[in-house]
């Protein structure tokens, strides 16, 4: 497989500007970002549907787009297998014709064995006289695929492929589209909001805000190191927290927070060292909060550090997990409204520790648990 | 009864829709479809036939293909006449009726998913292919609904027929034309005979779209 992907290009809407650039070498990659970010236009100009103002774009090693040399291919001349939000299923058309559809110039007996051999890939057989209304939404978005599979493309563009569908659904075939992927081998971008869904079904992530590139990663790289406090809150995370330096080390950093020190580790790729005083963004996993049992004696703060105390404010049953709200017994403003610290605590511990009754704890949190978010 | 003018009229309403589908289909796609300079200009010379008075119509496309006028005087330099002839009744039916096509055609593509078409584009299809395949298909009952009125409204033209064809008797003698001329002659039988012709076409046309509607794609 190669199919590297490079796009640089600056486009200006009334009241929008985008202006990105990133390059993808790996299978699926991951466009990122809140609605509006631009994530759907990049994808619009890859295929041809809208021309950029400037830059370039080029798709395993062919020149879709070059402002400077004046290059513009057509989508007819692209070759990109295009999955739209909502799937754009001709609704006039079976399934069998709606595959097909991208096959017309290749001989009839061609057309017919790529076909089946799609339907076939993609356990549509059975279904092939119906039309789109009659299928599921499952059925459809592999429709969908199969559509723009069929075209044999350099590069496959899926927008938002799985918010047509139900939440039950999504997570289903989110994994089933995983598969799909990487069974084609055939490079894809893939545009979502959702970051578990970024996470998923990509390889690299590309974060967009506001029309630019905030981070570009690898999936895990960008899950433990958001490079900014504006890429941590567009995943979604919670307890992003502002607090003051007190010493930066180049493997450890010491925090003001809510009255405490917090001792957080430094990244080891890319150590920051803002001076004392200065504001830091930084954020804690829920799930990585420990509550400390109250029946196995004193705390010992070798092996439990940035060691707290907090009432229980607040709580939600998320079915495998309980989310509690913690509020520090520390005096001052709350860091998130009214609560400091969103903490998960699976079902059985929850049970154990009788949380229900009891709603005063002692808590630490490991420093490799304490995310520093570079500003 | 003289059939004469049922056949002319049918003719003549027949060769005006062809024309108008030749015509109003590729301007209702550009009108949905395209963003050109002009474009407003063009959509409010469009629905002019639908209120115009027909004998104002009629008269400025006399002026036009008239002995005198622009066009008339380059087909007498070949030889040919239009003025008061059946292709003037044409003309005047396709004038009459060609906003109907296009506001309803123009209607129909606009509701069609742009996204559909691009679909359509990034699988390799060429415009012409795109609109036959796509648009033509999925906004065929718009234009087909459109074009069945245009069929009516060309069948029944008076106005402008009586200016720029005239009324002459087994030539340019249109269905209308006849039934007026009959009912001035106190003719009233006749009269009625073809009156109830045209409400017969009109009424089997009407009753075939609306099964036609009924259609999925």
């Amino acid at each position: 497989m190669s199919g590297a992907v490079s796009v640089a290009i600056t486009k200006r809407l009334p009241g929008f500007t985008l202006d990105v650039s990133w390059r993808a070498e790996q299978s699926v990659l991951g466009l990122f970002g809140p609605s509006g970010a631009g994530k759907t236009l990049t994808l619009q100009c890859l295929a041809g549907l809208i021309r950029p103002d400037s830059g370039r774009i080029v798709v395993d090693e062919r020149v879709f787009f070059d402002a400077a040399a004046n290059v513009d291919l057509s989508p007819q001349q692209r070759r990109i297998g295009y999955v739209f939000q909502g799937y754009a299923l001709f609704p006039h058309l079976t399934v069998v014709k709606n595959i097909a559809f991208g096959l017309r110039g290749h001989p009839r007996g061609d057309r017919a064995r790529r076909t089946a051999q799609v339907i076939e890939r993609l356990g549509l057989g059975g279904l092939e006289r119906r039309y789109p209304r009659e299928l599921s939404g499952g059925q459809r978005q592999r429709v969908a695929l199969g559509r723009a599979l069929a075209i044999d493309p350099a590069l496959l563009l899926l927008d938002e492929p799985l918010s047509a569908l139900d939440a039950p659904l999504r997570r289903t075939l989110r994994d089933e589209l995983r598969e799909i992927l990487s069974g084609w081998r055939i490079p894809a971008v893939v545009v979502t909001h959702d970051f578990t869904e970024a996470y998923r079904l990509a390889d690299r992530i590309v974060v967009y805000e506001n029309g630019r590139v905030i981070q570009s990663a690898p999936r895990a790289e960008l899950l433990w190191q958001p490079a900014s406090e504006a890429v941590a809150r567009i995943m979604g995370l919670s307890n992003v927290l502002r607090g003051t330096v007190v010493k930066a080390m180049p493997d450890r950093i010491q925090i003001l927070w809510r009255g405490h020190t917090l001792e957080a580790v430094n990244s080891p790729t890319r150590s920051y060292l803002p001076p004392p005083e200065s504001p830091i963004a930084f954020f804690i996993r829920p799930e990585y909060v420990r509550l400390i049992r109250k029946d196995r004696g004193a705390p010992d703060t070798t092996h439990h550090m940035n060691l707290m105390r907090g009432r229980i404010v607040g709580e939600a049953d998320f079915g495998t997990v309980w989310s509690l709200r913690l509020r520090l017994d520390t005096p001052g403003t709350a860091a998130q409204g009214d609560f400091d610290l969103e903490v998960e605590v699976p079902h059985l511990v929850y049970e154990i520790l009788d949380i229900e009754r009891d709603r005063h704890w002692e808590f630490s949190i490991h420093r490799g648990s304490i995310h520093v978010l570079p500003t | 009864m003289d059939s004469f003018p049922i056949w002319l009229s049918l003719r003549v309403a027949l060769s005006a829709t062809a024309l108008t589908l030749l015509t109003g289909v590729p301007t209702a796609w550009l009108l949905a479809r395209k963003r050109f300079s002009g474009r407003n200009l063009l959509e409010a010379v469009v629905v002019l036939p639908l209120v115009l008075p027909p004998t104002v119509l009629g008269y400025y496309l006399l002026l036009v293909i008239g002995y005198r006028g622009p066009v008339g005087r380059g087909l007498a330099a070949m030889g040919l006449e239009l003025a008061f002839t059946p292709g003037a009744a044409v003309l005047a039916a396709w004038i009459g009726s060609i906003a109907l096509v296009i506001k309803s055609a123009q209607a129909g593509f606009e509701t069609v998913d742009g996204q559909l078409e691009q679909a359509a584009r990034t699988l390799g299809r060429s415009e012409w292919s795109v609109f036959w395949s796509v648009t033509l298909p999925l906004a065929w009952r718009a234009v087909l609904a459109g074009t069945v009125l245009a069929f009516c409204r060309a069948l029944g033209e008076f106005g402008i027929t009586l200016m720029v064809a005239g009324n002459i008797p087994g030539r340019t003698q249109t269905l209308p034309l006849a039934i007026y001329d009959r009912v001035q002659a106190n003719q009233m039988g006749e009269a009625n005979a073809l009156a109830l012709v045209a409400v017969g076409i009109v009424v089997v046309l009407l009753f075939g779209l609306s099964r036609l509607a009924r259609l999925r794609y």
